[in-house]
């Protein structure tokens, strides 16, 4: 079976620091696949390599949807987000000024083409159109849990929902695959127990999961394969147990000599 | 609330009755004719600044265009001013599409240089292209406005000389431009112009395409800048280059900036304002032996008292996709049936 997403190779060069070094691996159509590493290992580069916010210095990125596969390196934001990539952010990037009905109408702005035109005459495709929009926002925003405060400033959000918000709003563009760059950071115990919950059902709802997260626990729980990276290289793949158990990993995490300790 | 609206209705039909009193100053219907040229050009800078974010100190040069377009069309052909308002806007439209395509790559400050260049580079095309703009001699002898209805009657050609007709062109067109705007700001575009000054990384990641959508909104805000200057040239009748100078770009950002950016409303107040301050301001700076090129000395002042003390304007309602739209009043409605329950539950336990 053709993988999801082929990463084959990827490079990413920052002037004279190599981010990234030939990193290969496949993510699953159905999976939940976790991106760990220490900080500073590359992982949010890979994201942005996959969401075309960074063109990779060297390497291919596949995707494949309805059986076509596409080499999809060095396209724009905006293209990836067509395709089917949508991500959030490490560092929550709402439009905090908006509401959040607003937030999340915007991400339909892919899946829908009324013009200037349209907007200015109110054609009856327009009102269709926009009923269309405010409805799916909804459906999604009722998704994660949000609908009641539809119509509240996206800045009122408690931290723990503004990035729920994060998640309604790029599941709202219909992707394929999901780029969550730690979404449990700064989240209770409370809102990570939803949270885990809530990537379970975006996974029956169709859409892969590709993970980064600094909460081992979590990882080890939702994740079924976990690919590895430290400073800019892949250093492990595989299950939770296989990785945790791996001397390189753990060399990684806690320093040169802890894999004999 | 809506003591607030009638108030407001009651005072725009008041103004808008106001030429057809019999005592009415000529003076007074100059002033407030000035002052919707002004609305109409403050609601367009608004779409830049307002909506999407990014400063554009070169607006007056679209304005320039605008009204040399309908000056000479006006003059070398003779054709209506209900052709050439189109002609005019689809002119503006153009050169804000050629000069922001390039340049809106450029970020923030660079961006507001180069669009402070374009509007030097248009006095300077008006002033040296003597063969097509008589350069600093200007444009006399442009026709008054004409409403040409003797299709239906035979004595019905009315040109505008008076005062009192210009008044209700200029409010048809505030009108007009007014509409759009609403339009514009609940609706997809309006939205991804919202994203885009928010956070453009983001607005990219929900599918906004940032180059496209910033030229339309300086192709469109070029455009309706256009149609000012088009009524501004059958208005007055004559045009110079240096009515386009930075002076006037600086005074409505000036206008927008004062009623809050990116709330249409808020333009319009802040057009008044300063066409109502700027008169007040001409009187009293002659009688005390200044020029009155000083009184953009009291705008400077303005702006800086407005960003120290007010830095949101008078309207601090940022423009955020209309809560009029009956689809959000009915979500409002449904969102406080779902919630009623939840609340009467509490009750009943407490
Ligand atoms: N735009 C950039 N320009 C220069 N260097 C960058 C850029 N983005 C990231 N880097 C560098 O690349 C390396 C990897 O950064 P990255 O953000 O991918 O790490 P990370 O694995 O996401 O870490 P964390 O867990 O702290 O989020 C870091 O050394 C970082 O300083
Ligand atoms: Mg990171």
């Amino acid at each position: 079976m053709t993988p999801l997403l082929e990463i084959d190779g990827i490079s990413k060069r920052f002037g004279g620091l190599l981010a990234l070094t030939d990193v290969s691996f496949n993510v699953i159509e159905g999976e939940i696949l976790g991106l760990i590493g220490p900080n500073g290992a590359g992982k949010t580069t890979m994201f942005n390599c996959i969401a075309g916010v960074y063109k990779p210095t060297s390497g291919n990125l596949v995707f494949t949807r309805d059986e076509k596969s596409l080499r999809i390196n060095g396209r724009k934001p905006e293209k990836m987000t067509e395709l089917g990539i949508a991500r959030t952010f490490q560092n929550i990037r709402l439009f905090s000024a908006l509401t959040v009905l607003d937030n999340v109408r915007i991400a339909r702005h892919c899946r829908t083409t009324s013009n200037f035109f349209r907007s200015v005459l109110r054609t009856r495709f327009q009102r269709a159109e926009e009923k269309e929009i405010v409805d799916a926002s909804m459906r999604w925003l009722d998704f994660v849990g949000l609908g009641h405060h539809a119509l509240a400033d996206a800045s009122s959000l408690s931290y723990g929902d503004q990035r729920r918000l994060e998640i309604a709003r790029a599941l709202a563009t219909e992707p394929k695959l999901l780029l969550l760059d730690e979404p449990a950071a700064g989240m209770n115990p409370r809102e990570t127990r939803m949270l885990v919950d809530l990537i379970h059902a975006i996974l029956d709802a169709g859409v892969s999961v590709m993970l980064i997260e600094h909460d081992m626990k979590l990882v080890m729980k939702i994740c079924k394969r976990l690919v590895v990276l430290d400073h800019g290289t892949l250093i492990a793949e595989g299950g939770p147990k296989e990785v945790r158990e791996n001397p390189q990993v753990i060399e990684a995490y806690l320093g040169r000599g802890a894999a004999h300790a | 609330m809506n003591i607030g609206k009638s108030l407001i209705l009651l005072i725009v039909a008041a103004v808008l009755t106001y030429p057809l009193v019999p005592q009415s100053s000529d003076y007074i219907i100059h002033v407030m004719t000035l002052a919707m040229v002004y609305m109409i050009l403050a609601m367009g800078l608004n779409i830049v600044p307002g909506f999407c974010g990014l400063l554009d100190l070169g607006y007056v040069g679209f304005y320039g265009i605008g009204a040399y377009t309908a000056g000479l069309l006006t003059i070398h052909y003779d054709m209506s001013f209900w052709v050439i308002v189109p002609l005019a806007a689809l002119n503006g439209a153009l050169w804000g599409a050629l000069l922001g395509a390039p340049t809106l790559r450029l970020t923030g400050d660079y961006f507001a240089i180069v669009t402070f260049g374009f509007s030097e580079l248009v006095v300077l095309f008006l002033t040296n292209e003597i063969w097509l703009t008589r350069g600093p001699l200007g444009l006399p002898g442009i026709q008054p406005i004409t409403v040409n209805l003797t299709w239906l009657n035979e004595a019905w050609y009315f040109q505008f000389y008076d005062k009192t007709p210009n008044f209700y062109v200029v409010a048809l067109l505030v009108g007009l431009v007014f509409f759009i705007m609403r339009r514009m700001e609940d609706s997809r575009l309006g939205r991804a112009w919202y994203a885009i000054r928010e956070d453009p990384l983001a607005a990219a990641s929900c599918g906004v395409n940032i180059l496209n959508y910033k030229v339309i909104a300086f192709a469109i805000s070029a455009a309706i800048g256009a149609v000012g200057g088009c009524f501004y040239a059958r208005w007055s009748m004559f045009l110079s280059p240096d009515m386009f100078k930075f002076w006037e770009s600086f005074l409505v950002l000036c206008m927008v900036v004062l009623g809050g950016l990116g709330n249409i409303k808020g333009a319009l107040l802040g057009a008044v304002i300063l066409v109502c301050l700027g008169e007040v301001l001409r009187e009293v700076l002659t009688s005390l032996g200044l020029p009155p090129e000083t009184r953009f000395m009291a705008y400077g002042l303005i702006m800086v008292l407005i960003m120290r003390f007010k830095p949101s304007g008078f309207f601090p309602a940022i423009a955020s996709s209309g809560r009029s739209n009956p689809l959000l009043l009915d979500l409002q409605k449904r969102l406080a049936a779902r919630n009623a329950p939840k609340d009467e539950a509490r009750d009943a336990a407490a």
